[in-house]
């Protein structure tokens, strides 16, 4: 899977390694986010899964040797940073109001 | 050149400002008075003064432009034989499609010249009337910004250039109609009323608004150019509807406005609004827009010789009907109005056999005469405060005297009496209708004359003449801003018919000749001059003898309230099942309850009961039965736990990716 | 080519830290420690951000994420004074295996899935090239020149979290 590209220097490592690691890794952040219970973890785990989207976008821009992936990338984490902003506030005013972050113990999406 | 778009603007601009200022008063003083005072107490004086101002002041002005645009052009057309070409003045392109557009664009010829000019008149006339009339009501400036929308409305109908534009008018003219039949929107019968003028109106509309599809459909265009096509024949081609299907469907919306045939129900129930209403709308200007239509149209009515002698039978027999309920009716208004419908049905005889000036002409002279009726009814009611029953009057004659002489001489006119306006307009009509040959019909014309005289004198004698019945002996006259229009009008009903002197008589029937360049006039067989002169004489002699028999029976009339002339109600009697069902008004609203509304509202019952509320409302309540059990089933999904969505929202996206692999 | 050998053991080094540190993360009882775990894990990711010629994204992985955000985490976590989740007595075993199941499954599908897809098309590339000895500049041509709206859009969302944060945490919850 190396091929060069002109102005682009052949890949040492096959590309496919780099998405089994980035699909593991989203694969272990969906767990996380479904087995943990304190919603902050939770939060992390699906950072985590961005993480792991983001290692793929690089990859195929290194195949594809074009920008637009990475571009993609830096817009991804600038909105994460957005959303940790906005989630932690959400789960300190959570926290506030029932004393818990645990999932299981705020079911309050019920009819 | 006179801007003609500003004659119908002005009038709108003085709704604008009644109706406005009408509304923000009411509003407030609603709020001041929160229940305390009784509601129906007048208007301050500076409050009514600004509405009759406003009011009265637009259409005075639009009257005044009318006349600066009407006058040169008649003046104009005396002196060219072939009469001026029309003026039309486009002011904005109101839809356009394809490579036709309709304009909202005015139209000054003969016709709508004619029609401008009494309109306006009339029209100014009544709303000085109404000054007087209206001060002591408390909707005066609703009253007043009704009339002037009324006013806005009926010009545009008048002016319009095209059948659509003109369709506007129609329908606002009615829509005002409705509104100030309903004036007195308190009392049940004012309000059901006005529903049935609107209703009787919109079986009239439907076949209106077909027959402009169907002028559009014959000549490529709804513009009045269409006459000129006409004339010459030229259609457009694969036209679907006949030139006669197409004379039907117009005459239907004629019938409506008008009140003919069967459809003429509604006119009477329209006496429940305030009487200037009934003058200028139900007498003079509204109604006779039916008989414009007509006339407008009638290039395209003579290319059907059996559509017009629809016309003309219809007319004919309208006029005769409504006659004879006429004569018997003891409420002021209604004989008026039955003799509104009667009149109507002369001009559409006229339009019938050909003699579409005629049939104008006399819409030019009723306007006049029977405005100054209704009007008189007007002052005639107001002295009696509120009571309309001719059989508590009597006397009057004395006691409102200026009121009792313009009646007197109106009634004189609309009897067709020699000089007056009615006998040369009547006179025209039926001299039209014996030289086209329909002897028939110039029979049902004389008699309709002869009773048209008849119940109009017996009116006037039940009112003014014989013993005071009722509260008549405390009557007092009218306020000069209703007895001015009433010499006005008065005047002109013995002037107007000058316009139209016919050649028999040494004139040269000038109004007939200044109308040829708007309207159809095909080939009428001469008469002499000597068989005209004979059958002016035979009407003059049959309304003679209306006058004469209602005098004899009612002139000195001293009976009591029940029957009023005994000799009358001695020949009552003697007419046994026959003159109950003239009392009656030959029963035609029960027929129409019967033999329409009735079946209407038993297959509406059927509907609601059977297919409404078990088969519609049965899916409806079926599909939301379905919807509450799934609602039901899926609740317990809804554990309200987010790992719970979220797992399966994972799950969701594995089976999707499954899919798209699988495939 | 020992040159392509080292890359080959930094990448494998880098993905293994990552990879490990992700399970830790997720099998950790305590906070605090799942989120310094998971700070290792952006660091093997940054170091994959390297391998893949993306230098500047690599620094962006550990000072916005590792930085800012994971820190930002650890500042919520004390500042809530969370525990170790309640001795763990899930009470939820099916959650639990259900979740677990589900993860490897989609862990599964979605890497056979990225294996099998075909190799995007590498002759035309749609974009801009990768210019490899001096990329940055490059990128920050391209932000302010054909994705100059969607970076100000961006700038106002920062602009609104910023906001929207500052608004959630001032209010009181009755």
């Amino acid at each position: 899977m190396t091929g060069a590209l002109p102005g682009v220097a052949p890949m040492a490592v096959p590309p496919g390694a780099f998405l089994v690691v980035g699909t593991l890794l989203f694969a272990i952040g969906l767990a996380g986010a479904l087995l943990k219970r304190n919603a902050l973890l939770i939060f992390l785990s699906i950072e985590l899964m961005m993480n792991a989207v983001n290692l793929l976008f690089l990859t195929y821009a290194r195949m594809r040797g074009d920008l637009a992936g990475q571009m993609i990338v830096f817009f991804v984490i600038a909105v994460a940073a957005a959303e940790a902003a906005v989630g932690l506030a959400i789960f300190v005013a959570l926290f506030r109001a029932h004393r818990t972050v645990d999932v299981d113990k705020i079911a309050l999406l019920k009819w | 050149m006179n801007q003609l778009w500003l004659i119908p603007v002005l009038p709108l601009a003085g709704f604008l400002v009644n109706g406005l200022v009408a509304l923000v008063a009411s509003s407030s003083r609603a709020e001041k008075e929160s229940g305390a005072d009784q509601p129906g107490a007048p208007l301050p004086y500076a409050q009514r003064l600004f509405h009759g101002l406003v009011g009265v002041g637009s259409v005075g002005l639009a009257t005044v432009l009318a006349f600066a645009a009407v006058v040169p052009y008649v003046l104009g057309s005396m002196h060219n034989a072939e009469g001026l070409a029309p003026v039309v003045q486009r002011v904005y392109t109101w839809m356009a499609a394809g490579d036709y557009s309709v304009d909202v664009a005015f139209r000054l010829d003969a016709l709508s010249a004619l029609m401008l000019s009494f309109v306006t008149f009339v029209g100014t006339l009544i709303h000085l009337y109404s000054v007087g009339y209206m001060q002591k009501e408390e909707g005066y400036g609703r009253y007043f910004s009704y009339l002037n929308l009324f006013m806005f409305a009926m010009l545009t109908l008048v002016l319009a250039d095209n059948l659509p534009l003109l369709f506007v008018g129609w329908e606002g003219v009615g829509l005002c109609s409705y509104l100030l039949i309903g004036y007195y929107y308190d009392k049940d019968f004012a309000v059901a009323a006005g529903k049935k003028a609107f209703i009787a109106n919109r079986v009239g509309d439907l076949g209106m608004v077909l027959g402009i599809f169907g002028v559009f459909a014959l000549f490529g265009t709804a513009d009045f150019s269409f006459v000129e096509l006409a004339k010459r024949q030229v259609f457009a081609g694969g036209a679907p509807l006949g030139v006669y299907a197409v004379c039907l469907l117009l005459f239907l919306g004629a019938c409506g406005k008008s009140a003919q045939g069967p459809l003429y129900v509604w006119l009477p129930d329209a006496m429940a609004g305030p009487t200037p209403v009934s003058a200028l709308i139900h007498a003079a200007t509204m109604v006779t827009a039916g008989v414009y239509l007509v006339a407008r149209c009638s290039a395209l009515f003579v290319l059907s010789p059996d559509a017009l002698t629809l016309v003309a039978w219809i007319g004919a027999g309208t006029a005769i009907f409504a006659a004879t309920i006429g004569l018997a009716q003891n409420d002021i208004k209604k004989v008026l109005a039955y003799s509104t419908v009667s009149q109507l049905g002369y001009m559409f005889l006229a339009c019938g056999v050909g003699a579409f000036s005629a049939g104008i002409f006399h819409v030019f002279t009723h306007a006049f005469f029977k405005a100054c009726l209704f009007l008189g009814s007007g002052s005639v009611i107001m002295s009696m405060h509120h009571e309309q029953d001719m059989r508590q009057m009597g006397g009057l004659a004395a006691r409102i005297p200026q009121t009792f002489r313009t009646m007197l001489v109106t009634t004189l006119a609309i009897a067709g009496i020699f000089p007056l306006a009615g006998f040369f307009s009547k006179d025209a009509v039926l001299g039209a209708t014996a030289a086209s040959g329909h002897w028939a019909l110039y029979a049902v014309g004389l008699l309709t004359a002869g009773l048209t005289a008849f119940y109009m004198f017996r009116l006037v004698s039940m009112t003014f003449f014989g013993k005071a019945r009722g509260h008549a002996e405390h009557a007092h006259e009218s306020p000069a801003t209703m007895t001015v229009p009433l010499w006005i009008l008065a005047a002109l009903s013995v002037v107007a018919g000058f316009v139209g002197v016919p050649a028999a008589l040494g004139g040269s029937d000038r109004i007939g000749r200044f109308l040829e360049a708007s309207v159809a006039h095909p080939e009428i067989h001469e008469m002499s001059h000597g068989l005209e002169i004979g059958l002016m004489l035979l009407s003059l002699g049959v309304a003679v003898t209306g006058l004469a028999w209602a005098w004899r029976w009612y002139g000195k009339a001293d009976g009591p309230a029940e029957a009023v002339s005994p000799q009358a109600h001695a020949f009552y009697e003697k007419t046994g099942a026959l003159g109950r069902l003239v009392g009656n008004k030959w029963n035609v609203d029960e027929g129409i309850e019967a033999l329409v509304l009735s079946p209407f509202r038993k297959i509406g019952t059927f509907l609601w009961r059977g297919f409404d509320a078990l088969f519609i409302d049965g899916i409806a309540n079926a599909s939301a039965f379905l919807v509450e059990l799934a609602g039901d089933l899926l609740r317990f999904f809804t554990t309200g736990h987010v790992r719970n969505y979220a797992l399966t929202f994972a799950l969701g996206i594995a089976v999707l990716i499954v899919y798209v692999w699988v495939r | 080519m020992p040159a392509l050998n080292g890359q080959l053991v930094v990448f494998g080094f880098a993905s293994f830290l990552a990879l490990a540190f992700a399970l830790l993360m997720v099998v950790q009882k305590t906070p605090v420690r799942s989120v310094l775990s998971l700070v290792v894990t952006f660091f093997g990711l940054s170091v994959l951000a390297i391998l893949l010629a993306a230098p500047f994204i690599a620094a962006l992985q550990i000072f916005v994420y590792a930085g800012a955000i994971l820190v930002l985490f650890l500042f919520v976590i004390m500042l809530l004074n969370l525990k170790e989740e309640a001795a763990d007595k899930d009470d939820r075993p099916v959650q639990r295996t259900l979740g677990l199941l589900v993860a490897l499954a989609l862990g599964g599908l979605l890497a056979g899935a990225t294996l099998r897809a075909p190799v995007p098309p590498r002759g035309a590339p749609t974009g801009t090239p990768i210019p490899l000895p001096d990329e940055i500049p490059a990128l920050g041509r391209l932000l302010f020149s054909d994705y100059l709206l969607a970076f100000e859009v961006l700038s106002l969302l920062l602009l609104v979290a910023a906001v929207g944060a500052l608004l959630l945490s001032k209010r009181r919850f009755e």
